[in-house]
């Protein structure tokens, strides 16, 4: 049986038997909602709904609800059976704290009984699935951006940085840029989350961007409940709100800067193959013109190498970036577990989840 | 036991009919406590540079690991307890104990994550034992 590869986002988990050349088999969103029934009687008005987080900024934070998305996911979804349970590989964020590592594994051969585990760092699973072993990512996801560069398959941790920002200050952002533009109009969260993946763009570079604020296109769109709101300049703040990060309230130099700046902390010699093979990907980093003005900022920066993006490979499937994390993984699980290089139900038996630590890295 | 039978038969054990390439027990001021034999011969500045990067994560990873004159990349270790190292497909395992620095090296086809257990498992026992 084909092992079974996890990549849970803080908006999307994605999940599937391990097939390099597709699309993950599933990909839900990781909102949970609680259902509370009242212990006596069906009323409908007694039973309470409340959204539940289970990964928040990239980490596991509610442990039950994880575990029944994940029990959800694996028995019914994918098809596995209580006793005959395959073997799995998450996709973690970067700097994962090694207790919540090991609570994953605990929970992974515990409850579950899986009969493999192994664990990599989503940076470098992201670069398998463009077929290189070193490089630099950019993973721009809901809850974090984290910039990491990638000698030969180990992940620089001295160079590498995380920002508390994603996808979900951005829908923030649009969120108060609209209420300020539609002041009477009364628009829900979810709304604003699909609004922006439909008219988010980045300007083409810095004086476009201050074009666009003078005088907009504006669009109108219809909200489900009828009510038409105009969109043009707010959208344009959101894609620049990356490369200036002031827009959202934080002091930090923009996107492009950050990565020559990390890469910088890097040994000299790995430099230029660096620079040369940065990778794009997470769901925000699929908004139209992001690419464009990447490259363009890259092309001003002051470094003597300019950073250059690559190309995915014609054999892979459209949406990549999105899912690069996840066919890395599939990628890596048709070489981890057939060489057993993974750790098994013996290794966890004789030396506790401690060994996540040395056997995964 | 002598500290040269713990390299013999404990480092330079058989996992999977793979074993490390060369392994030795030292002490924190470099001194040789027990080596294998193809042991590389080492620079005592090399082991203030591992001890230093003991007490200071991150101070190698610059410069890059150097043992009997080889460069390792340094990769993901734990601060302070072990250092690890990547140099083309092997690599090597550093790991601290009170009065001893336990070192594995190994190549292909033996992975990282075998030479960690064999080292760092030796390291856990011997830290136990109040080395």
């Amino acid at each position: 049986m084909e092992a079974v590869v996890v990549d849970a986002g803080s908006k999307l988990l994605k999940a599937g038997f391990a097939s390099p050349d597709q699309d993950p088999a599933l990909i839900m969103p990781t909102k949970m909602k609680r259902v509370v029934e009242d212990g006596d009687g069906g009323d409908a008005s007694m039973i309470e709904e409340v959204t539940v987080d289970p990964m928040v900024r990239g980490f596991i934070r509610d442990w039950d609800a994880m575990e029944d998305l994940l029990r959800h996911v694996l028995y019914t979804d994918l098809g596995w059976e209580v006793g005959d349970e395959g073997q799995i590989l998450f996709a973690e964020p970067l700097f994962t704290p090694k207790a919540i590592r090991e609570q994953l594994v605990q929970l992974m051969f515990e409850t579950f009984n899986v009969s493999g585990f192994y664990a990599s760092e989503q940076a470098v699973l992201s670069l398998y699935a463009v077929g290189r072993i070193s490089g630099c990512t950019v993973d721009i996801g809901h809850g974090k951006i984290d910039i990491a560069p990638v000698c030969e398959g180990a992940v620089q941790h001295i160079a590498s940085k995380r920002f508390q920002i994603g996808g979900i200050d951005l829908t923030n952002l649009l969120a108060q840029e609209l209420r300020k533009s539609n002041p009477l109009m009364n628009i829900d969260i979810s709304e604003v989350e699909k609004l922006k993946e439909q008219y988010a763009r980045c300007a083409e570079d810095q004086a476009a961007f201050e074009e666009t604020q003078r005088t907009w296109p504006k669009e109108t769109h219809t909200l489900p409940d009828g009510q038409t709101i105009t969109i043009g300049r707010e959208g344009y703040i959101v894609g620049e709100a990356l490369f200036q990060p002031s827009i959202l309230g934080l002091e930090e130099y923009g996107i492009v800067e950050q990565l020559v700046r990390s890469i910088s902390s890097v040994s000299s010699e790995n430099l230029r193959q660096l620079l040369e093979n940065t990778m794009l990907c997470g769901g925000t980093a699929s908004m139209s013109g992001f690419e464009e003005r990447f490259q363009k900022e890259a092309n001003l920066c002051s470094s003597s190498i300019r950073p250059s993006l690559i190309k995915p490979p014609e054999y892979m499937p459209e949406n990549l970036s999105k899912n690069s994390a996840w066919m890395g993984g599939a990628i890596l699980a048709k070489v981890v577990f057939p060489q057993n290089q993974h750790v098994t139900k013996g290794d966890y038996d004789e030396t506790g989840p401690a060994i996540v630590h040395k056997k995964c890295f | 036991m002598s500290w040269q039978t713990y390299v013999d038969d404990h480092l330079m054990c058989e996992i999977d009919d793979q074993h490390l390439t060369a392994a030795a027990i030292l002490g924190h001021d470099g001194s040789v406590w027990a080596q294998s034999a193809s042991f590389p011969q080492f620079k005592p500045e090399e082991i203030t540079a591992i001890m230093t990067d003991f007490d200071e994560p991150g101070s190698l990873a610059p410069t890059g690991l150097y043992l009997g004159g080889t460069k390792y990349m340094v990769i993901q270790g734990e601060p302070g307890a072990v250092i690890r190292g990547k140099k083309g497909t092997g690599g090597v395992t550093i790991k601290k104990t009170n009065l001893a620095l336990i070192i594995g090296i190994y190549d292909e086809p033996m992975t990282g994550g075998q030479c960690n257990m064999v080292v760092e498992r030796l390291g856990d026992y011997l830290y136990d034992q109040g080395f």
